[in-house]
């Protein structure tokens, strides 16, 4: 043990890998912390993307530096010195790789600390996703392996550039080559840390736990590749024994290896967006996380979970103008509360995102999806505020009203009128000033309930929003139940 | 009319040829550039079966880059001497074999990229592209086996390899990196970005043409 | 000295080959302790017997033993190698190792006790007369102290069996006398191997001689008896010298 410690300091001291760790940092700078700090503060968008590029950043440079470690006996001409010594191959092997790859996860895990560092400070709710971390360390190991496999085997010049390359090519072809199939046996590669065509979601793992079942594959994967690539290199030169043993791992490495890979091809979205493995599904990842939500301080507040505390503002304050015009009138939501999303699947092999409860007429809650929740680009939080503007704003209103097709015109009439109090030629950057254009994120007030530009309920909405606001109210206050019966006309609109 | 005078000059001139010659090939060979042009020819191969594929947008562009990093990083790696110093000191001529060889070497990787491409594939790119990208790589490749050895020469080209596929990807999901000196991430016609490319080949050509890789000792074959 | 046996290499009809060459064609040798010399023209086979007792290849054919071992089986050859020293023609080193860690690098794969590791490499390194070179890097050092940083590594483990291949190449006229010293030291308690060009070497610390000529033995015994075969017409500077070459021209006759 003394023997195996000191030879483990030594070659600690003399890694190769110790002066790649500044090259790997400097990488892992530029291509992946700016990135992953850009995004908004959730645990699943950081911690997913941050699984993906740090492992093209880290897996290149040091499978190739792992090579150049595992042909060092050859380069520095020891090889025939180091082996007439009774110390087995494979144990002096191991202490070169077990040192490469120390090295590696060193750098590795300070620079994970420091992404999550970072955004532990700036998340409000909601805690680390381990997993996809996990899974990028596991990777390490593996390409270490496999780059010293490679150098050992093959000490020649070209072996550390040609691992380099080959370990990164195939990184990016497995993402080629997973396309559509959410089957796809691809998945196993490190670099997929979500539901591939999703891409990384920032409306997964806040309702609902994350499922660690990919991760886990992943995992099993990537050990199962290390032990048989160190396994091999006990397999000649040794006793009977050493060489039945190292037959047995390097068969049980790859027996783990394949399972994960089979394991991968059953696996499918599952309705909360995460990749679901049948065989490693643990049931109690079904279950909704407890949380409190994080409410504004308002007439009608705006609830959202703790994840999306950033966006709390914002909605409020998007939401602010037609929830003043309703709070307090009967038949107007209690609260507006944030719901989970439901993925699934569509029968073109696309991913669609809807809410997990539809919004009924009347009900004391309004359930909002944020469409940071849905699939798309990443939204700044302006962008966000002014899609729920225009999105759940008129869809507020279409309930409170009852407007909709089927709805009288009157109805429909007030309803626009309402949406046209949101400020549609306000001084929003995000609007177009064109009344008839389509704002973004939503219906404009031409397509609400049919109304069309010129017509009588064109007419009675804009002379409906064009009331003093108390007005509006106490107009709404006596004629709510007979304009949702239906009992209102046009003409009888002030 | 033939003068013995001017037999014997031609004669000499023949002789001076061939000697050339000879030396330009024992040059080649010490620095394995048979197994390097295999290797180059491998990567062809790679490309002109990766291009079978349809490829996405980025896909398209960052695929072929990865294998011209290879093909750079092949040519980089035959520029370390396997003499050292008996070699150095032996003469005028090994400045002039350096250039030529590894201009002969980048020239033909980029042909046989080319080539490889135009048997039906198509490459996102285009000729301009491979151009820079091998000739921008090639030269880091060669800055790193005048600092650091030839052995570690593909230091600088794997490296540089992510943040090139990396500024490929911004040009689709942004902010874009659009600086001039992550060359493969600019349009074939760009100018800046050749320029860049042309002046690290350029840098890195000057450098082992005077010097050569550097010799690390104790460094086996 | 050996228990199980006085000699500690036996060697009998022992050849190797590399393709169709013959490197080592049916060699007989035996050596106890003492110092052993082996010398030869260039491509005699001298490094090709010498790796075969170091087990660093294994012989076509023949029979090999080794402190009282053979060294065919995995459990005895690995016990051969815990008490074996060898120091190659070209030895290789990392540069970025000290001359301390390099000897201890060595210690540790030779398995030397864990306890004894730092006194046994201190005592290695003392002998070979680089102590005030101990932590120094080996990229730093000159090729004649290379070389016995090298020969440290050899001796590290107190060997019963030390296998030398050019030990002196390099080295100072001050320190091939310290070595030839160093090599009768040796020679007390274990059998050490010497190949070499330099007959002198051989003449100075060797009790027992072999003459190697295109992979067979042409002559073996004592130096003076070696000094004894050259005839007037012999080439040489020494009668060492023109021992061998006498011995070399009846032998290639």
């Amino acid at each position: 043990m003394i023997a195996v410690t000191r030879m483990l300091r030594l070659e600690l001291r003399h890694n190769a890998m110790a002066l790649m760790v500044p090259v790997v940092v400097v990488l892992f700078w530029f291509t992946t912390y700016r990135r992953v700090m850009a995004m908004p503060p959730l645990w699943n968008l950081r911690a997913a993307d941050l699984q993906m590029y740090s492992v093209v950043d880290f897996v290149t440079p040091l499978t190739g530096a792992a090579a150049w470690m595992g042909s060092r006996e050859s380069r520095r001409r020891l090889a025939d010195a180091v082996l007439i010594t009774p110390r087995a191959r494979w144990a002096r092997l191991l202490a070169t790789w077990a040192a490469t790859t120390i090295w590696a996860l060193v750098a590795y895990v300070g620079c994970v600390a420091v992404v999550y560092g970072m955004t532990a400070g700036q998340v409000a709710g909601g805690g680390p996703l381990w997993w996809p971390a996990a899974v990028a360390a596991a990777s390490l190991p593996a390409f270490t392996a496999l780059g010293f496999a490679a150098g050992v085997l093959a000490p020649t010049r070209l072996t550390a550039p040609v691992t380099a390359i080959v370990a990164f090519f195939v990184l990016v072809l497995s993402t080629e080559l997973i396309g559509h199939n959410g089957h796809s046996y691809w998945q196993i590669a490190p670099i997929v840390s979500v539901a591939w065509n999703t891409g990384s979601n920032p409306g997964v793992a806040t309702f609902y736990p994350y499922l660690p079942d990919l991760s886990i594959a992943q995992v099993m994967f990537l050990a199962g590749v290390a032990v048989t690539l160190l396994g091999t290199l006990a397999l000649v030169g040794e006793s009977r024994a050493v060489r039945a043993a190292a037959g047995g791992v390097t068969a049980a490495g790859l027996a783990a290896a394949a399972t994960a890979v089979l394991l991968v091809g059953t696996s499918a979205m599952d309705p909360h967006g995460m990749m679901r493995i049948p065989a490693l599904h643990d049931a109690a990842n079904d279950r909704p996380v407890q949380f409190t939500p994080v409410c504004s301080h308002a007439a009608i507040p705006v609830c959202l979970n703790p994840a999306y505390s950033a966006y709390l503002a914002s909605t409020t304050a998007a939401l602010e103008p037609v929830l003043n015009e309703i709070a307090g009138l009967p038949g107007a939501p209690a609260r507006i509360l944030q719901e989970a999303a439901t993925y699934r699947v569509d029968s073109r092999d696309g991913e669609e995102v809807r809410p997990t409860e539809g919004n009924t007429n009347g009900e004391a809650v309004y359930h909002l999806l944020l469409p940071v929740q849905m699939l798309g680009p990443t939204l700044t939080t302006a962008q966000t505020a002014s899609q729920v503007k225009w999105t759940d704003g008129p869809d507020i209103v279409a309930n409170f009203i009852g407007a909709g097709p089927g709805a009288s015109q009157a109805q429909n009439a007030v309803a626009a009128a309402l949406t046209m109090v949101l400020g549609r030629v306000s001084a929003d950057p995000n609007l177009r000033a064109d009344l008839n254009g389509e704002a973004p994120g939503g219906p404009g007030p031409s397509e609400l309930g049919g109304l069309i530009r010129g017509t009588a309920a064109q007419s009675a909405a804009e002379r409906f929003a064009a009331l003093p606001a108390q007005t509006r109210r106490a107009w709404l206050a006596s004629h709510l139940a007979a304009l949702r019966a239906g009992q209102i006309t046009l003409s009888q609109l002030p | 009319m033939n003068t013995p005078a001017m037999t014997a000059t031609g004669q000499a001139t023949a002789t001076r040829l061939a000697t050339a010659a000879r030396l330009l090939r024992l040059y080649a060979a010490s620095r394995r550039t048979p197994s390097a042009l295999a290797a180059i020819a491998g990567c062809a191969i790679a490309l002109r079966v990766a291009l079978l594929g349809h490829w996405d947008a980025y896909g398209a562009l960052q695929l072929p880059l990865v294998i011209e990093t290879a093909a750079a990083t092949v040519v980089a790696a035959t520029v370390a001497s396997p003499f050292g110093e008996p070699e150095r000191v032996c003469g005028r001529w090994l400045p002039f074999l350096r250039l030529a060889a590894t201009v002969a070497l980048t020239v033909t990787a980029t042909s046989a990229l080319v080539i490889a491409a135009a048997t039906g594939g198509h490459l996102a790119g285009g000729t301009l592209d491979v151009i820079r990208n091998v000739a921008g790589i090639t030269g880091l490749g060669l800055l790193c086996a005048a600092t650091l050895g030839g052995g570690l020469s593909w230091t600088g080209p794997t490296a540089y390899l992510l943040p090139g596929v990396y500024a490929l990807y911004t040009q689709w999901h942004g902010p874009a990196l659009t600086t001039p000196w992550l060359w493969p991430a600019r349009p074939p016609h760009d100018l800046g970005g050749a320029l860049c490319a042309g002046l690290v080949f350029a840098a890195g050509l000057a450098v082992i043409t005077m010097r050569g890789a550097r010799d690390r000792p104790g460094d086996g074959e | 000295m050996n228990e199980n046996s006085a000699m500690n290499v036996e060697i009998t009809g022992l050849t190797r080959r590399f393709g169709s060459a013959t490197a080592v064609a049916g060699v007989d040798l035996r050596a106890g302790p003492g110092v052993f010399g082996l010398l030869g023209p260039n491509g005699a086979g001298k490094t090709t017997l010498l790796r075969m007792m170091a087990t660093a290849v294994s012989p076509t054919s023949g029979q090999l033993r080794l402190l009282g071992r053979d060294p065919a089986g995995y459990g005895p050859r690995r016990e051969i190698r815990r008490r074996l020293g060898y120091l190659p023609q070209n030895p290789g080193y990392y540069p970025g190792f000290t001359v301390t860690e390099f000897v201890e690098y060595f210690a540790l794969l030779k398995e030397v006790p864990a306890g004894t590791v730092r006194q046994a490499v201190a005592t290695a390194i003392d002998r070979v007369g680089l102590a005030d070179r101990r932590k120094h890097r080996l990229r730093t050092l000159s090729g004649g102290m290379l070389r016995r940083a090298c020969i440290a590594q050899a001796i590290v483990n107190e060997p019963e069996l030390v296998l030398f291949d050019e030990p002196t190449a390099g080295l100072d006229p001050q320190q091939r006398v310290t070595f030839r010293a160093l090599l009768r030291e040796l020679g007390q308690h274990a059998t050490v191997v010497v190949s070499t060009h330099l007959v002198e070497d051989v003449g100075a610390a060797c009790a027992e001689v072999a003459l190697m000529d295109r992979g067979r033995i042409v002559f073996q015994g004592t130096p003076d008896e070696l000094m004894a075969c050259a005839d007037g017409q012999a080439a040489g500077d020494t009668p060492l010298e023109r021992g061998y070459t006498a011995a070399l021209d009846r032998a290639q006759s």
